[in-house]
């Protein structure tokens, strides 16, 4: 383990602050100068929010000399993804035509992490209004195509790009992203960090633009799953603001890592990924069996993607209707952004309605054929990271199809991403956790067990220092 | 009519919609583009169709009336 505080999960990090051996001013001064210094070679910063970072960590550690320590965030930096409303500082949403957007309030989650001590140093790069046009290549963002810390040719994965590229280049020890379908998963697994993505509803998304407004989450990317239900503790729980909320808080418990799981594998899953990633994920799920029984199993027969597909066609049309109306999808950066809404506006009320009635089915489907196991295991995404110049649904055609995204967003069932090793080229691949609605634990526990055994999230891209 | 020109027929006309509310924005290009998305949505639709749905099966999305005091 290295002695200084890069790429410390934020468990360790906390017990340094706690101690006082880490200061949480310097610390923040730490991470603030890799961000302005280190954040603009993978277009993965929109705005390193230095003044208010500062503030909030001299707050930190006054009230730490008083003996008022707040919990495991005190004193940690982080950043979020650039469409969670922070008040004054711009929130771009990615997109050129709301590059100068200012909102007078917090976000839900920035008010939750605020009061845990955690420290806002970066408001991160995105795919522009978080790929709702129908971007097909990763040049779709106005602060330009985010690089991937393990190989600057390649491209993080998106949407929540720079949360993905700020964690694994240690930019910050944690940083919040959000997931309508694979945005929190897929640059996890491109990046190699750990990704969660909640259940629907666990967490409020007042303050965090609008996709669609029955799949969207928000939730963490961190180095670790442990760290994951840090986070996710930290910005639970109800809020009046978001109706979709759940009433319930939530509580992160740590088990033991000896406990036996009974883990699915969706049938067929993995023969469409890229051969190293199917190598890799087989390979992980020998590691899962020393943990865990592993048994193949099937989903009834129903067309998962149309239903979620048409549900975020007709929800994202109608969120961004004034935009289309406007033309301004015209000035977004990537050339299929310009057309990309158009379709969608002619979808039926009865088309979508109809998804509506289906996901129900969906929804029994999944949670019967579900029902023997404690979580689901796939890879996170079927590729490893594609090249930053090209349409990355023309690398590895195959693997384009996405059940899991697909059932997993459209039943709002929560999921973890954390890496699972590297191809030839030392590209990070993943292996996801996906279980029941509600228990996150399960999953996180699962994932730690999973960490326990392996050393994938222990290795750091080549970092040139500032 | 078989059900392929169907719901060919049907995005055809979508795409008319299209073309006439928003054929300003758009280039020849981009429109063929649009077109091509149109059947996409229209093939989705298809595979929503194909699954019977009961009378009583009603869309799965959460709502609440709201109250502003007790009653």
């Amino acid at each position: 383990m290295r002695s200084d505080p890069l790429f410390m999960p934020v468990r360790e990090l906390s017990r340094h602050i706690k101690s006082g051996r880490v200061s949480p001013v310097e610390l923040t001064e730490l991470y603030l100068r890799r961000l302005e210094k280190i954040g603009p070679n993978y277009n993965s910063v929109v705005t390193v929010t230095r003044r208010r970072a500062l503030r909030q960590a001299r707050r930190a550690e006054k009230e730490m000399e008083a003996g008022n320590y707040r919990g495991l965030l005190h004193g940690i930096p982080y950043g979020v993804k650039d469409l969670i409303a922070t008040k004054g500082i711009p929130t771009s949403w990615g997109a050129a035509p709301f590059k100068d957007q200012v909102f007078d309030y917090d976000a839900a989650v920035v008010k939750k992490l605020d009061q845990a001590g955690a420290i806002l140093c970066a408001k991160l790069a995105m795919i522009e209004l978080a790929g709702g046009m129908g971007y097909r290549q990763p040049f779709a963002s106005f602060t330009g195509p985010p690089r991937n810390p393990w190989s600057p040719d390649t491209w993080t994965g998106g949407s929540s790009s720079g949360s993905g590229a700020a964690v694994a280049a240690g930019l910050v020890p944690f940083a919040l992203g959000s997931e309508t379908w694979g945005s929190i998963l897929s640059p996890s697994s491109s990046c190699g960090v750990a990704g969660l993505r909640p259940t629907y509803g666990r967490v409020s998304r007042h303050g965090a633009m609008a996709l669609c407004w029955t799949l969207d989450k928000l939730g963490p990317l961190c180095q670790t799953a442990d760290d994951c239900g840090l986070v996710l503790e930290a910005i639970a729980g109800p809020d009046p603001e978001d109706p979709t909320a759940t009433d319930e808080t939530w509580t992160y418990k740590p088990r033991s890592t000896k406990k036996r799981y009974k883990v699915g594998v969706l049938k067929g899953v993995a023969d469409d990924a890229q051969d190293e990633v199917r190598q890799n994920f087989e390979e992980a799920l020998n590691v899962v069996r020393r943990f865990a029984s592993v048994e193949e199993f099937e989903f009834p027969d129903l067309p998962y993607e149309a239903i979620t597909r048409t549900i975020l066609n007709a929800e994202a049309a109608s969120a961004f209707d004034e935009f289309v109306e406007a033309g301004l999808s015209h000035r977004l950066t990537a050339p299929e952004d310009h057309w990309g809404p158009y379709a969608r506006t002619t979808l039926l009320a009865t088309d979508y309605l109809r998804a509506m009635r289906l996901r129900g089915k969906m929804a029994k489907a999944v949670a019967e054929a579900m029902e023997p196991y404690d979580a689901v295991a796939a890879p996170t995404a079927k590729k490893a990271a594609t090249p930053i110049d090209q349409e990355f649904r023309k690398v590895a055609p195959g693997a384009t199809k996405d059940v899991m995204g697909a059932v997993g967003n459209g039943c709002g069932l929560p999921s973890i991403g954390v890496p699972d090793g590297f191809t030839r080229a030392d590209l990070p691949t993943g292996i996801q956790f996906m279980g029941y609605p509600y228990d996150e634990n399960a999953i996180i526990n699962m994932a730690r067990a999973y960490q326990s055994l392996t050393d994938w999230h222990r290795r750091h891209p080549d970092i040139p220092e500032p | 009519m078989d059900e392929k020109k169907a719901y060919r027929s049907v995005s055809e006309n979508l795409f008319k919609v299209i073309e006439n509310q928003y054929g300003y924005w758009l280039t020849v290009e981009e429109l063929e583009e649009v077109k091509k998305s149109v059947q996409n949505i229209a093939e989705a639709s298809e595979a929503l169709r194909a699954v019977k749905l009961g009378n009583w099966d009603e869309p799965f999305s959460v709502f609440k009336p709201m109250r502003r005091r007790r009653v």
